[in-house]
């Protein structure tokens, strides 16, 4: 009796803490709105199953809700940075790069040619709709597949050697992609920073739509915003990068509120977001993001100032001192982050050159050699980087699990006479009065490294290998320019060296795609035509004549056909041995330092990270929705 | 009464009346080369901008002798050393001009290297000693510097840059870009002006005409897109020195336009005089009305315009090239060391690598003050 009685007791004071706890709960920011019952409390606005973080995994600590977290964008385009850094995705890389649900609740892969998604209960849009596979069906049938809306035809990375797949609805919360032949680049593209988007809206989008909307009605829409008829409407309404629409839903923890142009934007808390803390509350802490928008010259200087609560992004490594010496005052922390690419500023010798000559000269593998072993990258990381960088190839860092030291190693060390002697091998033995070798036309060997102009950096790095390159006998001309002229002269056969920063995954894992060693895009510095030609699938570009690059592409078609992690290790080896010892890019250092300007007050920001763009997506798999302030 | 007004039928002799002494007469009787000297003599301040400029015009011919270091050199221990401070008397003792060398250690908490000097690393200066080697004008090998240190150990008397260049050598190898560049122009857009405003002044009518509407095209163009769109086009294989004319031919070709407005009117108005119809009646060409009749008649202005027009072609370079438009590393000019001194960093913790505004800004000055003194010198009855 005494127990059952204590038993009552317990249970009565738990419900009592539960109710008075889950009363407790509800967000600050939302209260005025759930007292007037304009919103549902938090329970009912969570999915049955809401994604519930692990904090201990990440040495994080349950926060407290409120403020705001001070962004500064160099442009407005920079708005599309926010959703790389809040980073909801269907399914999105976890911090030891695995991929895992997230927006979904659970998927499945057969064969890996079928893939399985299901959504969470419950889980709704900012404006409280639910999330369906509706959503899912409607960005396949109704825009993918729309006359007017598909034009641009299916999306690269839902094809696999041209073939569509089928989809199929297999009930309100499951869908199903199938391909004949596996698509590993499949979940990566949905994981990706600037992602592959396979759903919408469809409740709000439809009224923007000819299937759905009232004819008079859509048509007085289109009026109205001016636009060229009901697909560019549609079209301008629905973007998912660039959250420039404020009205449209969305699944990210916060959403846009103001309208471009401005230079000020703000986000507020997505009150259906659907991850939760370990105790169970609804994330973000952060109630608004708010973003303004400068000239990238003055971001540093704004940053130093303690205007924003985090910042990395146009922070360079020449500005820590300068960012170290506001923090006391400003009350912020300049962190040190590894920069994750596969080197910090690397040279990309353009191997679709238009100039015969140097074509020949570039697609020697000798003398690429020659340039890579040229380089002093000991003076260059001194120098530039405090001696805090690696001097490396452009290949992966030492936190990829794929990296191997040979590969960082291969044709790195600094060696004057081996240069030397691979260039006379070639048949660039005769000099000019001052040394500069010549060509065999008879040109003088003098090259224009091409830079986009975005960083001094990159203009320190250049008159280093001015130098480096004059005791080899070639002469360096630096031209810069601004970053769409500098890849369409690239892509043009026009530049004949360009540098740029190295690979941009440079901590992958096996299951992540290789296409950045092999020709596969026309943004390839190195071989802008091969890649156009893989891409377009040879409708334009150039067919590969040239056996390495060649050995790339298979291998990467290996790889999309690979069933199992263990080959698909062994590609990338493969892969990276092949590009490295090939040295289709030369890499100066990696691992350098990036500032992260972080706010003392904010919590839960990771004291060492590594800044990427993949697979990263800068903050983003770091969790900015569990940052909170400490006030 | 008829002769009550005498007049006397004698020549006058002014010199019955007031005699010159041999002083006076020098000066009324002096001819006007004189005359503008005296005149600019009394502005002080012209004369001492004269001088300034003629030096720093000297110091571009013998860049490689007065640099303490050649413009290659570069020395990586020691990027962004803060300027050497020249002492003479060590520990009490006079021992002449010396540095005392910089102990160097890397501060990893701020990330920036820290300099202190150390009292017992004594580094003499010597005077016309061996340095660098150097090819004088191109031609004659040379290793002949005004100033170097007696041990090896660098001397940044203007601090160091990021890649451990001294600031000195290279401002003042800078100036013989930026100050040259001004006078190639100035020649260009001179020429220009001279030429086709004096057409349209001279002959008016629809020569005038088209001159002026020529004019107004020219300068309607906006022109930091107009230059933006010049050099873009220039290749980048281009040698840095036919950059540079090109550079200097973009700057006159767009600055001749308010010259060529002023002589027109000047022209305009001087053709009417009688002394030009005089001569035009004695059969003189037009060439000669122009060049010996009007043209003099409006030196005083053209001196003055073009000796502001230098100084603003110098900052259209500066400019230029501060805008990474211009010339491009590895040439050296003022800009383009201006060029390295955008980041705020700078400002805050390496000011040194801002130095190249002061030789900027004394120039423009001791231009302005220069062509003030000419112009007074250059009407010297005013």
């Amino acid at each position: 009796m005494r127990i059952l009685f204590k038993t009552l007791v317990s249970v009565y004071c738990a419900c009592l803490f539960f109710v008075s706890s889950s009363m407790a709960q509800e967000i600050p920011f939302f209260e005025g709105l759930v007292k007037d019952g304009k919103l549902p409390p938090m329970q009912e606005r969570l999915p049955e199953n809401p994604l519930q973080l692990n904090f201990e995994k990440t040495n994080k600590t349950i926060g407290k809700y409120g403020g705001d977290l001070r962004l500064i964008m160099g442009k407005a385009k920079d708005l599309g940075q926010i959703t790389v850094y809040t980073y909801a995705r269907l399914v999105g890389y976890a911090e030891d790069f695995t991929i895992q649900p997230d927006i979904a609740e659970a998927y499945h892969v057969a064969e890996g040619r079928d893939f399985t998604f299901k959504l969470r209960q419950g889980h709704r849009w900012s404006d409280g709709h639910p999330v369906t596979s509706e959503d899912f069906r409607y960005f396949w049938e109704d825009m993918v597949k729309n006359e007017k809306l598909g034009k641009k035809g299916v999306p690269a990375q839902l094809l696999v050697d041209g073939e569509e797949p089928t989809f199929t609805v297999v009930d309100e919360l499951t869908f199903r992609y199938t391909w004949e032949k596996p698509n590993p680049s499949f979940l990566p593209a949905l994981a990706a920073p600037s992602p592959l988007y396979i759903y919408r809206p469809a409740h709000y989008m439809k009224q923007f739509h000819e299937k759905y909307a009232d004819k008079d009605e859509l048509a007085n829409k289109v009026a109205d915003n001016d636009a060229r008829d009901w697909g560019a409407l549609h079209t301008r309404k629905q973007r998912q990068r660039r959250p420039e629409n404020p009205e449209l839903p969305t699944l990210q923890a916060w959403r846009n509120t103001t309208p471009p142009p401005s230079t000020r934007f703000i986000f507020e808390r997505n009150p259906y977001f659907h991850r939760v803390d370990p105790e169970g509350r609804q994330l973000p802490y952060i109630d608004r993001l708010v973003m303004s928008v400068v000239s990238k010259d003055v971001v540093a200087a704004k940053a130093g100032t303690g205007e924003a609560d985090l910042q990395a992004r146009y922070l360079q490594f020449s500005d820590v001192p300068y960012l170290k010496r506001g923090e006391k005052r400003n009350n912020f922390t300049t962190r040190l982050w590894s920069l994750g690419r596969g080197s910090q500023v690397a040279l990309f010798p353009n191997l679709n050159a238009n100039d015969e000559v140097w074509r020949t000269v570039l697609q020697d593998v000798r003398f690429r050699r020659a340039l890579s072993l040229g380089i002093n990258r000991k003076e260059i990381n001194e120098v530039i980087y405090f001696g805090l960088a690696y001097p490396s190839a452009n290949t992966v860092m030492p936190q990829s699990k794929l990296y191997k030291a040979e590969y960082s190693q291969m044709w790195a060390e600094y060696d004057r006479d081996k240069a030397n002697a691979l260039l006379d091998e070639i048949g660039l033995d005769k000099r000019d009065a001052d040394g500069t070798r010549l060509l065999p036309d008879g040109r003088r060997a003098e090259i224009t490294i091409e830079t986009a102009g975005e960083s001094s950096e990159e203009t320190d790095v250049l008159e280093l290998i001015t130098d480096h390159y004059r005791e080899i006998g070639l002469k360096i001309f630096i031209r810069s320019s601004q970053r769409d002229i500098f890849r369409r002269r690239a892509a043009a056969g026009e530049t004949l060296i360009s540098v740029f920063s190295g690979l941009n995954n440079a901590v992958a894992t096996e299951t992540m795609n290789p296409e950045e060693l092999a020709p596969t895009d026309e943004a390839q510095l190195q071989w802008p035509k091969w890649g156009q030609y893989a891409s377009t699938n040879t409708k334009a570009g150039e067919p590969i004549d040239l056996d390495g690059p060649m050995l790339q592409l298979q291998l990467f078609n290996k790889w999309m056909l690979a069933n199992t992690n263990e080959e698909r290790m062994e590609i990338w080896h493969e892969m990276l041995s092949g590009y490295t010892n090939q040295v289709f890019s030369i890499g100066t250092v990696n691992n350098s330092r990036q500032p992260v300007v972080v706010s003392n007050d904010l919590r839960n920001v990771p004291q060492e990270g590594i800044y990427a763009w993949e697979p990263t997506s800068y903050f983003g798999i770091y969790k900015p929705d569990t940052f909170w302030y400490d006030r | 009464m008829s002769d009550s007004h005498y007049v006397n039928d004698k020549p006058f002799d002014p010199k019955s009346i007031e005699v010159l002494t041999p002083e006076q007469e020098a000066i009324f009787l002096a001819p006007q080369r004189q005359l503008m000297w005296w005149k600019f003599k009394r502005h002080k301040l012209a004369v001492v901008s004269g001088i300034f400029l003629a030096l720093m015009y000297l110091m571009t011919i013998f860049a490689e002798f007065l640099a303490p270091y050649s413009i290659e050199s570069r020395n990586s221990e020691y990027t962004l050393a803060p300027p050497h401070n020249i002492n003479f008397f060590h520990k009490g003792e006079f021992i002449g001009p010396f540095v005392y060398g910089y102990d160097k250690e890397l501060d990893l908490e701020k990330m920036q290297r820290i300099y202190t000097p150390n009292e017992d690393k004594v580094i003499k200066l010597n005077f016309f000693c061996s340095g660098d080697p150097y090819q004088f004008w191109g031609m004659f090998s040379a290793d002949n510097h005004l100033m170097c240190a007696d041990i090896e150990e660098p001397v940044y008397l203007l601090g160091s840059d990021t890649l451990g260049r001294d600031m000195l050598s290279r401002i003042i190898y800078g100036a013989r870009i930026s100050l040259t560049i001004g006078l190639i122009g100035i020649a260009i857009s001179f020429s220009l002006g001279i030429l086709i405003g004096g057409l349209a002044g001279y002959y008016g009518g629809w020569v005038d005409t088209i001159a002026q509407r020529l004019i107004e095209v020219v300068q309607s163009l906006p022109t930091l897109p107009l230059w933006l769109t010049l050099v873009a086009i220039m290749p980048s294989n281009w040698s840095q020195v036919a950059v540079y004319f090109a550079i200097t031919i973009i700057l006159g070709l767009i600055d001749w336009t308010g010259l060529a407005r002023a002589v027109r009117s000047k022209l305009l108005s001087l053709r009417e005089e009688d002394y030009v119809l005089a001569a035009r009646l004695m059969g003189a060409s037009p060439k000669r009305i122009i060049g010996l009749h009007l043209i003099p008649g409006f030196m005083s202005h053209l001196i003055a315009s073009a000796t502001i027009t230098i100084p603003t072609m110098i900052l259209g370079e500066t400019a230029l090239s501060f805008l990474g438009l211009g010339l491009r590393a590895p040439t050296v000019s003022w800009g383009i060391l201006l060029n390295d001194a955008q980041n705020i960093g700078v400002v805050a913790l390496t000011p040194w690598l801002i130095y190249p505004v002061i030789p900027v800004i004394l120039i423009i000055l001791a231009f302005n003050f220069f062509g003030d003194g000419l112009r007074d010198a250059a009407d010297p009855y005013a």
